[in-house]
């Protein structure tokens, strides 16, 4: 069975007559990055909801279909056991860190596991050594910049060491630089350490380059899923296409560049040398 | 000036032996302090204790912030000191002064302890000494979404002058209607609010174990024991005084020394 398994998943929030979720189905594994998009409210951050079941544990409705997540059981499966596989992060960090130091903020999570304190210390220790957070694990998160926050957010669910993290918008308050610098770390978790990351993002020009897999959401349904590329191709007209997408497509129609649709400026620069490199050669 | 005032209780991280204190000796000192800002009632004595006080806040190398929120104070102080002033019968100057005192003696020992303490150490506190990590966590919760309370305050009063609304005009009325305008939105928004912060604690295994084991180790050492003994007996020795009549007489005679306030 694959880590995550979604199927015919059906959900509507106690009191609204839509289905957020209607019929969505989903099956990721370890080491995938999927890209999560789709317009706003077509039911993204309740799947991702869904998989440490907030929904419909904290969110209560109407829920059908089945959902696995690391082998359990989603609707019988308190959230504080799911924490354990899915580490969740939102959007804005502010929401998130409630304590008074980033060392603190990491323990937090392990601390509710009623672990013992000097098992704490040792992982807390780890993680602030592996997201090089050593040198600000006395400062508050509030004074940290928005980029950060995100860093530190991330690593204390990863103290809980989850195979799959889930996460809603996490570049969304940030700047540009600090956006590319998050997705790089979870692009990191993925392919060291086999996390499965699902991510919700709306910026494709910064997350394409790092998804293995795109999965474009629409009214509650899954309507693409499968190759960056090929979604993109398939569904453009959804989700938007990104500026190199563009700038290829122009390009192509009057013959300077050459290939299929480029996910990076880097690729877009190499179709347009490939094909000053064929028609000069 | 509201946000300047509530400067005087918001913690700085420095390195002090009075920021190094267990909060729970800081505690005991605060009941000391407090209780003998108000079993004194003449000007002399509080004065000797507020000298106390900020002999206190220069060891946690604080002076500077209590001086500038103090500032903000200002127009308080006056308005107790205005007030009684203007309202006894008799020894109007002396008893009024003493209630200033007292007020900025009170001010300045809870000060000491906010200024010193994070929210943190207080919660793992109030844990150790049994109150459920629900109370504490809230305890903790509630310090730390002030600041982003008053930036959404901020957030709506600007949205809402933005678009031609006057929150300062008109007469007292007007004013406090104006202001529901303001709480509604401001209602809403940490509503939401409150819902993410409990999916993010959801998120992350709150109230998962029953028996948790605070990640702050708070043991008291041998200063904090100094600080509880010198803090207990500073207390028991106001109690004694003024309950032994000791402390009576000696306000008749500072009352004798200024027959003409």
């Amino acid at each position: 069975m694959a880590l995550v398994e979604l199927k015919g998943v059906r959900f509507r929030y106690a009191g609204s007559d839509r289905y957020a979720l209607d019929g969505a189905s989903l099956s990721a594994e370890r080491g995938e990055f999927v890209l999560l998009v789709g317009p706003s409210g077509c039911g993204k951050s309740t799947l991702l909801r869904v998989l440490n079941g907030l929904v419909p544990h904290f969110y209560e409705g109407d829920f059908e279909g089945e959902a696995r997540v690391a082998g359990l059981d989603v609707r019988s499966t308190p959230t504080h056991v799911l924490a354990r596989h899915v580490g969740m992060v939102f959007q804005d960090p502010e929401n998130q860190l409630f304590l008074s130091s980033v060392e603190r903020e990491i323990a937090f999570g392990l601390e509710n596991l009623g672990l013992p304190r000097a098992e704490v210390r040792r992982r807390v220790r780890e993680v602030l050594k592996e997201f090089n957070l050593e040198s600000i694990k006395d400062r508050a998160p509030y004074e940290l910049s928005g980029g950060q926050q995100q860093k530190v957010a991330i690593a204390s669910v990863m103290a809980l060491e989850p195979e799959i993290l889930a996460l809603d918008e996490p570049t969304a308050n940030l700047d540009p630089l600090s956006a590319l610098e998050i997705l790089s770390l979870v692009k990191r978790l993925t392919s060291e350490k086999g996390v499965l990351a699902l991510v919700v993002e709306h910026r494709l020009e910064l997350a394409l380059k790092f998804a293995t897999r795109m999965v474009v959401m629409l009214d509650g349904r899954i309507v693409a899923d499968g190759a960056p590329r090929d979604v993109l191709l398939r569904t453009g007209s959804i989700v938007g296409y990104p500026p190199v997408v563009v700038t290829h497509l122009l390009l192509k129609r009057r013959g300077l560049a050459e290939g299929s649709i480029p996910l990076t400026s880097e690729e877009l620069a190499r179709a347009v040398i490939g094909r000053w490199a064929t028609r000069y050669s | 000036m509201s946000a300047r005032v509530l400067d005087i209780f918001r913690f700085r991280r420095k390195r002090t032996p009075l920021h190094a204190l267990d909060p729970r000796a800081k505690f005991v000192m605060l009941v000391a302090l407090s209780a003998a800002s108000l079993a004194l009632s003449d000007a002399v004595s509080l004065s000797a204790l507020l000298a106390v006080e900020a002999a206190l806040l220069a060891v946690a190398k604080s002076l500077r912030e209590w001086a500038r929120s103090l500032a903000g104070l200002s127009t308080l102080l006056l308005l107790i000191f205005a007030l009684n002033f203007l309202t006894l019968p008799a020894d109007r100057l002396f008893v009024a002064a003493a209630m200033t005192l007292r007020f900025l003696c009170l001010t300045t020992a809870f000060s000491i302890f906010f200024l010193t303490t994070t929210a943190d150490e207080l919660a793992a506190a109030l844990e150790v000494s049994g109150v459920p990590r629900e109370y504490s966590m809230m305890f903790t919760m509630s310090l730390r979404f002030v600041p982003s309370l008053a930036r959404d305050l901020q957030t709506v009063a600007d949205a809402l002058k933005s678009r031609g609304f006057e929150l300062e005009k008109g007469g007292l009325k007007e004013r406090v209607r104006n202001y529901t305008y303001l709480l509604v939105p401001l209602i809403v928004y940490e509503l939401r609010r409150s819902i993410m912060v409990a999916e993010a604690l959801e998120a992350r295994g709150f109230g998962a174990a029953k028996k948790v084991e605070p990640y702050v180790d708070l043991s008291l050492r041998a200063r904090d024991y100094v600080a509880i003994a010198v803090s207990a007996i500073a207390l028991c020795a106001v109690i004694w005084v003024v309950a032994s009549g000791v402390y009576g007489s000696f306000v008749n005679q500072v009352r004798a020394y200024f027959p003409q306030l």
